[in-house]
């Protein structure tokens, strides 16, 4: 989750996510560079006393910002399309889950093996232990065993949702009657927040998604326990 | 560089029209520069002599006179035209107002307007998260959690 105030990305929970941070660095350090630039010629033009009514063409000049946008703009595509093409690989995933979008709450089904399904409505706010995170916690988090490629189906039972978690570098719409395919492996155990990012109503800000890795043996005995609720 | 052409004088009105100016390697219509504002104008008697008095040679002219000649053809000297106005003033004196009487209405909003906050915004109830968020390793590698020491149970210096 962020830190109160925080301004930047959370630390990546992904490699994805590691990818996608590097490229941002890369992205704003370019458009920092061009921004300076711009500022400083703005405020050179601003700030003489000097005219020049008589310049009537300057082929250099007119070359030079022809070209160098065309190439910084292929030095900034280049890395994007590589990310691009990383996240769509084939993944062999270990794990599949689908999460349904509802209004206003998700449900996770893990039927690999056996027929485990669960509603994840957020905590509300009267209803917090003390510690607990204000419109982030839900009862039922999705859990997941770490450094596992999982395969997660996303879609929704009414209207638009969409499937956040900005630590894993996901984002993608649930769409009714759609199933959208995206993929991921958590690098680090831990505990992951998103919310839903697609407006679908009056509690759309009230359904956050929490993403739980935990060693192997863990999310095992995890979807026991779940079954074995589910059953009771 | 003046390239604008009067042609002729039809009843004290000057009829003009932009030149060709070759600019070296090129050529330019230049017709973003009307006629000076006094091309034509009404001269006193006073006016007319001297304007005489400036065909001959310009060393018995008095500095008066050379004054006077100028202020015929041009409105305002160098340093009239260069002058700033003390205009600022006034726009930052009205910024500063408007930014005191947003502030007092967002003051008096916060009074009278907003509710209350919710109550995991208590004292308590931050140091608990905050000891939660650490427990749970937030951002461990860059961001939160990477600046607590642990074995020692306090920030990083």
């Amino acid at each position: 989750m962020a830190h109160p105030s925080q301004l930047g990305f959370q630390d990546a929970a992904s490699p994805v996510m590691e990818e996608l941070l590097h490229f941002h660095d890369h992205a704003l350090m370019i458009v920092f560079l061009i921004s300076t630039l711009v500022l400083y010629i703005i405020v050179a033009m601003v700030s003489t006393k000097l005219t020049n009514k008589y310049i009537l063409d300057s082929q250099e000049i007119e070359i030079i910002w022809t070209v160098l946008p065309a190439v910084i703009l292929i030095l900034i595509a280049l890395p994007s399309l590589r990310i691009l093409y990383l996240m769509d690989e084939i993944n062999d995933p270990h794990l599949t889950i689908k999460a349904m979008g509802h209004q206003w709450y998700w449900s996770y089904e893990y039927t690999d093996y056996e027929d485990l399904g669960f509603d994840s409505y957020m905590i509300p706010t009267q209803d917090l232990a003390p510690g607990q995170f204000r419109l982030l916690e839900a009862d039922h988090r999705m859990v997941v065993p770490v450094e596992s490629p999982i395969r997660i189906l996303i879609s929704a039972e009414d209207v638009l949702h969409s499937w956040a978690v900005p630590a894993l570098g996901i984002k993608m719409d649930a769409v009714p009657g759609r199933l959208n395919q995206t993929a991921f492996i958590t690098s680090r155990p831990g505990v992951f927040y998103g919310q839903c990012s697609e407006i679908c109503g009056a509690n759309h800000s009230f359904m956050p998604i929490v993403v739980e890795a935990v060693p192997l043996e863990h999310f095992e005995s995890w979807s026991s326990l779940m079954l074995e609720d589910a059953s009771l | 560089m003046l390239a604008a052409r009067a042609l002729r004088l039809v009843g004290r009105r000057a009829i003009s029209t932009s030149v060709c100016v070759r600019g070296g390697h090129g050529v330019a219509k230049v017709d973003d520069y009307a006629l000076p504002i006094r091309y034509v104008q009404d001269l006193s008697s006073e006016q007319k002599s001297l304007k005489e008095k400036e065909k001959g040679s310009w060393a018995t002219l008095s500095n008066e006179e050379k004054i006077a000649l100028y202020r015929i053809s041009f409105n305002q000297s160098f340093a009239e035209m260069n002058q700033g106005s003390a205009q600022w003033k006034s726009v930052v004196a009205g910024m500063f107002f408007f930014f005191g009487l947003t502030g007092l209405v967002v003051l008096w909003q916060r009074k009278f307007v907003y509710g209350p906050v919710p109550h995991t915004f208590e004292k308590e109830w931050k140091e608990k998260e905050l000891q939660r968020m650490l427990d749970m390793r937030v951002n461990p590698v860059e961001g939160f959690s990477s600046q607590w020491d642990y074995e020692n149970k306090q920030w990083k210096k």
